[in-house]
C-alpha cells in the first residue's frame, strides 16, 4: 500500500459534482411584472397619449396600439419607440384563448429590448 | 486503477467501505432533493431569454400561485378556486413588506385563466407580480404547440 487509494475520493466528488448540477438551476427565474390599478391605469390611458400596449392575439399575432407585427419584429419595433423616451413603461394584453406561453414570450421580448415597467392589464377594462 | 492484482486467498473479502461512502452521499441527496419535489405543483413553465432572478421565490413564505394547464389554480400546494383567491393571498401578505405574488403558469395554460387569476391577485392589492419561468436551454426548437392550436 505505498500509493493512496484514489478510486472512493473520486467517486465522492463525482456524486457532489452531480448534486451540484442538479441543484444549481433551481434558483428560481422569472419576469417581473406590474399590476396596474384600473382607476390610475385609466387615468394614464388618458393623460398619456404615448402609452404603448402591446397586444397578443391568436395565432402569433401581436399588436402594438393599432400597429400591426409578430414576435420576430416586436423587438426592433420596440426598442426604436422607446429609443428617446425616459419612461421605458408598457402594457401587455392578451386574447383570452391565447396560450399563455406566447403571451409570456411577449413579455420576454419586452424586457429583452430594454423595458423595465411591463404592466399586465386584462380584458376586462 | 490503484487497485493491485492480487491472487485468491488475499481477497477474499470484498472492500464495501467506498460502496458506504457513495450510498450515504445518495441518502443525503434525497434528503435534501425530496423536500424540494413536493414543492408546488408541476407545471410545465415557459422558457425565457431574459429572466431575472427571484430569489424570493424559493422561500418558504412565498406567495406562489399555480395555473395548470387544464385551468386548476393552486395556492402553494393545495388546489383552491377563483373566488377564494384574494382573501387567501390577503391573510398570506398581511404583514409582509415584500407585497410581490409569484405566478407560475404552465406554458398551455389559456392566457385567459392566467388573467383571471391575476386579476383576483390585483384585488388582494398586489402590484408586483413575477411570472415564474425557466431559464432558456440552448435549443432553438420551441416547444410543441398544444392541441388543437397549431402556433403558426
Amino acid at each position: 500500500m505505498a500509493e493512496m487509494n484514489v478510486v472512493p475520493l473520486i467517486d465522492i466528488l463525482l456524486v457532489l459534482l452531480i448534486i451540484f448540477m442538479v441543484i444549481t438551476p433551481l434558483t428560481p427565474k422569472g419576469l417581473e411584472t406590474l399590476l396596474p390599478r384600473p382607476n390610475s391605469d385609466t387615468v394614464d390611458r388618458k393623460t398619456d397619449a404615448l402609452t404603448v400596449v402591446v397586444q397578443v392575439a391568436q395565432g402569433g399575432k401581436i399588436k402594438i396600439n393599432n400597429e400591426n407585427t409578430d414576435l420576430d419584429r416586436l423587438g426592433p419595433r420596440m426598442e426604436q419607440i422607446f429609443k428617446d423616451r425616459a419612461e421605458k413603461v408598457a402594457f401587455v394584453k392578451g386574447d383570452n384563448d391565447v396560450v399563455f406561453m406566447d403571451v409570456a414570450r411577449a413579455i420576454d421580448v419586452l424586457r429583452g429590448s430594454g423595458i423595465d415597467k411591463i404592466g399586465l392589464i386584462s380584458g376586462l377594462h | 486503477m490503484a487497485y493491485k492484482p492480487t491472487v485468491g486467498a488475499q481477497m477474499s473479502s470484498p472492500n464495501v467501505i467506498p460502496m458506504a461512502d457513495i450510498m450515504l452521499v445518495l441518502l443525503i441527496i434525497f434528503m435534501v432533493v425530496t423536500p424540494m419535489l413536493t414543492k408546488g405543483v408541476s407545471v410545465d413553465m415557459v422558457t425565457a431569454n431574459t429572466p431575472r432572478d427571484m430569489q424570493d421565490a424559493d422561500k418558504d413564505d412565498a406567495v406562489i400561485v399555480a395555473v395548470t394547464r387544464d385551468g386548476k389554480i393552486y395556492l402553494g400546494n393545495t388546489n383552491i378556486q377563483k373566488e377564494d383567491i384574494t382573501g387567501q393571498v390577503k391573510d398570506r401578505l398581511a404583514n409582509r413588506l415584500d407585497k410581490t405574488v409569484y405566478v407560475r403558469s404552465d406554458a398551455r395554460a389559456k392566457y385567459g385563466d392566467v388573467v383571471a387569476v391575476v386579476d383576483e391577485i390585483r384585488s388582494a392589492g398586489v402590484d408586483q407580480l413575477g411570472l415564474l419561468t425557466e431559464r432558456r436551454q440552448n435549443r432553438e426548437t420551441p416547444p410543441p404547440p398544444p392541441n388543437g392550436q397549431p402556433s403558426t
